[in-house]
């Protein structure tokens, strides 16, 4: 029984929150807004460059991509409703660390599309603002799935220019 | 009573374990890649540390080869369908050490994406089943499911369909990867996809200067940095700390011979109604190409074994 206690029951507990954790796993595909019909060959597509992870409020975590030259992107923020609705982020440049980007300062927007006129590496910083935690049956208060969707598609040309 | 406490705690994560793992399915581990990255320390005030990202963590993000080929497809001829510079299926065979096997996984995975994306059915299906064979090997025939073949039979003549079922095999072999905790072989497999992925472009295409897919290539630098960033953290095993010695070489060609223009404005500004991030011009000569071409060839050849 000692060895139940000591051994078996931090290794189940270890796994408890293993299994919780990777509920995450996926979440932006499934929970973030993705747009685009496969048929049409202009929209957008899923870009291997997202990435979901298990948040608390007031976390912050980032990515590093990269944007190639003649692509259109767009960038798409989600959450279980546990952390709240709105999801800060901010974009710098990968090698200036220059903000780009605050959607705080752009009506708190989830979804933001850019067209890149340049191949370069980018941060993406993803913050759960503290607030208000709301209760959710079955569901712990101080941590939750949070999505970055990343889509892309290749910019549309204007006027006789050709690649 | 506080033993009672503790019992009842103890029951209650032992229930609560049971019931998690039996509803996790597949996804047994949880993303650790993603869980190191986290800081969960208050979020910081950017604004008042000047505009500067903090310095904490980053996690590397790296594009699919998917990514590529479709935009060498979409600015290129679709009729690029050259298998002769594939990995033959036949080799999978030779490959019997874990480093040659997770490499080539990545390798054949991405021979898989590029005969998707320019409708070659018929050898899609080959290079299935060898990514199919490697998966077993490596520990992520989890990943590939029965109905996956099946599927890929039935949309011989659907490149989208085609297209999303390679991709769909990428991905769950990447997350069975990372959920396992394999992240040694994960680094070879991404390092397998990127050498074949920049192999197969740079024999697709031609130079040209001021080309917009030879300034893709060109752009394939800031990639490689991504992927030897991310795999500096599994350089402890010894096949991993081989490749990325390659891919340091590979780094230093890139870094000497990719140029960039005088930098226009890198801001985001609105142009015609449209957002628009600024960037710099890349730009090679072709010798310069030639010198990228024939580094990732003697790289490629040394893993597939030409």
């Amino acid at each position: 029984m000692k060895i139940f206690i000591k051994v078996l029951i931090p290794v189940l507990t270890w796994s408890a929150v293993s299994a919780q954790t990777s509920v995450c796993s996926n979440f932006h595909r499934k929970a973030c807004h993705l747009e685009g019909s496969k048929a049409d060959k202009r929209a957008f597509q899923y870009n291997s460059q997202s990435k979901s992870g298990l948040f608390g409020q007031g976390t912050t975590s980032k990515i590093r991509c990269v944007v190639y030259k003649g692509m259109d992107y767009r960038m798409t923020v989600c959450c279980e409703t546990v952390l709240g609705d709105k999801i800060n982020f901010k974009i710098y440049d990968g090698r200036t660390n220059e903000q780009l980007f605050d959607n705080t300062k752009n009506d708190n927007v989830q979804q933001f599309e850019f067209s890149s006129q340049g191949t370069r590496q980018l941060i993406i910083e993803v913050t759960v603002p503290t607030g208000e935690v709301k209760e959710e049956k079955g569901k712990p208060e101080d941590a939750a799935c949070v999505g970055l969707l990343i889509e892309h598609k290749v910019s549309d040309l204007t006027g006789f220019s050709q690649y | 009573m506080k033993i009672l406490s503790l019992k009842k705690f103890q029951l209650a994560a032992l229930i609560g374990a049971a019931l998690l793992q039996s509803c996790g399915g597949g996804d047994k581990q949880q993303e650790k890649d993603e869980l190191a990255v986290a800081d969960t320390a208050p979020a910081v005030d950017n604004q008042s540390k000047g505009n500067q990202v903090e310095s904490n963590e980053v996690s590397y993000q790296v594009p699919s080869p998917k990514e590529m080929f479709q935009f060498i497809r979409q600015v290129g001829s679709k009729n690029n369908k050259r298998t002769d510079i594939l990995n033959g299926p036949d080799k999978a065979k030779s490959y019997t050490e874990m480093k040659d096997k997770s490499v080539n996984f990545g390798v054949y995975s991405c021979d898989l994406t590029y005969c998707s994306i320019f409708e070659i059915g018929t050898e899609a299906i080959k290079y299935f089943k060898v990514v199919k064979q490697l998966g077993e090997d490596l520990g992520v025939s989890t990943a590939i499911r029965a109905d996956m073949l099946k599927r890929l039979q039935n949309n011989m003549s659907n490149p989208d369909s085609l297209v999303e079922i390679a991709d769909d095999l990428y991905f769950s072999s990447f997350e069975t990867l990372q959920n396992g905790q394999q992240g040694n072989v994960l680094a070879m497999v991404v390092a397998g996809g990127y050498i074949e992925g920049l192999y197969i472009a740079t024999n697709l295409i031609k130079y040209e200067k001021n080309s917009p897919a030879i300034e893709r290539i060109a752009g394939e630098k800031f990639t490689l940095e991504n992927i030897t960033d991310f795999m500096k953290k599994y350089e402890s095993d010894p096949a991993v700390k081989e490749a990325l010695a390659k891919l340091n070489e590979l780094k230093v060609v890139f870094d000497k011979d990719v140029t960039s223009a005088e930098s226009k404005d890198l801001s985001l500004k609105k142009e015609n109604g449209k957002t628009v991030l600024g960037g710099e011009q890349l730009s090679m000569t072709e010798g310069q190409y030639n010198a990228i071409c024939d580094k990732i060839a003697e790289i490629r050849n040394a893993y597939t074994g030409k």
